[in-house]
């Protein structure tokens, strides 16, 4: 218990540090923007509550949003990704059921499920965002661009984390 | 009673749910003056050491642009100021105020923050109240209009970037003294959009866009930049796409100018509306 809470503590510095350090200064062409952060939305233990979920989700969020000076939009985005989760893990449950107690990384479940689950939560959780950022309906596509198009570069730094620590 | 912890039961997520979310929108509609509150000025107090020191390695890396740009910008000025003081002695000024001349007041500022990818950009700088920073104040960036100061607190200061929807400015054709709207539509960094420039005013491709002063916030004849395209929009006027003189991807050194004089003549407006 002790254990897995220093070692999501840690999980948690990191990638916030990552995000705050580097993934926010890269700005590929004003439309492209990794957000790595939702990671630790993803790797939480399967069978952890959903209440804790939902508030370790705001907390992400708010840090988030502390650093980059835009208030409440990802912890808006981030809350809304860590409700989901639950059941977009109970679409993507593999044929045998989840052990309880794992983690839902690629380590234990394998590259295919890890890519569709996180591929889930990083969709909805980046509409959610850009969405908020606009605050309207209008230049609908343009917007839904800039989601599909910083979906992919954060899944590839997501996927890279995790190919790194399965390496390890 | 019973009844009600039961359903309590049964849907406390989705009420943690809708409770965090209210957080979070409420956060978000109060977005203009988030800064001010106390309790978030203090954990931004936090965050901006470590930006700063973010914003230190990035300003190391481009010090050689730096320079040269402070240069030139040194060199223009000594210009001036030999232009200045011929002009003053030849002169005879009745006033015997030492203010009299002086209607803007320079300070400048670094930027520890800056975005450019959202739709409602901010950026923000290493002055606030106790330097004399204050709202509505314009932000210049090496000539070239960058935004208005929209909040302060003792230290820093955030200011709207021209780069965000809710900016406007009033801006003119510098050869033919036409003016109209600037604003951002969001799209490129690099662009903004001029309008309401009548079909009859000739636009060339290249001509330079300055700011009017008509707002009492920048001073007049500020660079904006320059027209890069320009369609017939409606009936009656131009749609005119302005190349913004500046880059707001590098921005490091902003001049912050506040108006002396803004006061005077916004009184003196208000009488006649």
């Amino acid at each position: 218990m002790i254990n897995s809470i220093l070692r999501f503590g840690l999980i948690f510095i990191l990638l916030v540090l990552l995000q705050v350090l580097l993934f926010n200064n890269i700005q590929f062409s004003g439309y492209v923007n990794p957000y790595v952060y939702i990671l630790f939305i993803l790797l939480l233990p399967i069978d952890v509550p959903s209440w804790l979920l939902l508030i370790l989700s705001f907390v992400t969020g708010l840090i988030i949003d502390f650093f980059s000076g835009s208030p409440g939009m990802h912890t808006s985005a981030t809350v809304l990704a860590g409700f989901v989760r639950p059941y977009i893990l109970r679409i993507v449950s593999p044929r045998d059921g989840y052990e309880s107690g794992s983690d839902p990384s690629m380590l234990n479940y394998g590259f295919r499920w890890f890519f569709f689950y996180a591929l889930l939560v990083v969709l909805v959780h980046h509409t959610a965002l850009f969405y908020l950022e606009v605050f309207r309906f209008a230049e609908f596509f343009r917007t839904m661009l800039r989601v599909l198009l910083s979906s992919i570069f954060s899944m590839t730094f997501i996927l890279l984390i995790e190919f790194y620590r399965r390496g390890k | 009673m019973r009844n009600l912890l039961n359903f309590l039961a049964r849907y406390n997520n989705l009420i943690i749910f809708l409770f965090l979310e209210g957080i979070a929108f409420y956060l978000i509609s109060t977005r203009n003056n988030y800064h001010n509150s106390r309790v978030v000025n203090s954990i931004m107090g936090m965050t901006r050491g470590i930006e700063k020191k973010i914003n230190n390695t990035r300003t190391y890396l481009s010090l050689h642009e730096i320079n040269e740009k402070l240069t030139a910008e040194n060199v223009a000025l000594k210009n001036i100021i030999s232009k200045l003081g011929r002009r003053e002695s030849s002169l005879f000024f009745s006033a015997n105020d030492s203010v009299y001349k002086q209607q803007y007041l320079h300070t400048s500022a670094e930027v520890i923050e800056n975005s450019i990818n959202r739709k409602r950009n901010f950026f923000t700088i290493d002055k606030g109240e106790s330097e004399g920073i204050k709202v509505n104040m314009a932000v210049i960036s090496s000539n070239s209009v960058a935004g208005v100061i929209v909040g302060c607190s003792k230290d820093y200061s955030v200011a709207m970037s021209i780069l965000n929807l809710d900016f406007k400015l009033s801006a003119r054709i510098k050869s033919n003294g036409y003016f109209g709207s600037l604003s951002w539509d969001g799209r490129d960094y690099r662009y903004a959009i001029l309008s309401e420039i009548p079909q009859h005013v000739l636009v060339n491709v290249g001509d330079t866009i300055e700011t009017t002063g008509y707002s009492a916030i920048f001073p007049e004849g500020a660079m904006v930049g320059t027209v890069s395209d320009y369609e017939k929009f409606g009936g009656d006027f131009y749609k005119i796409t302005v190349l913004l003189s500046n880059d707001f991807k590098k921005m490091h050194f902003v001049d912050v100018i506040g108006n002396m004089k803004k006061t005077e003549q916004l009184q003196l407006e208000k009488l006649f509306q």
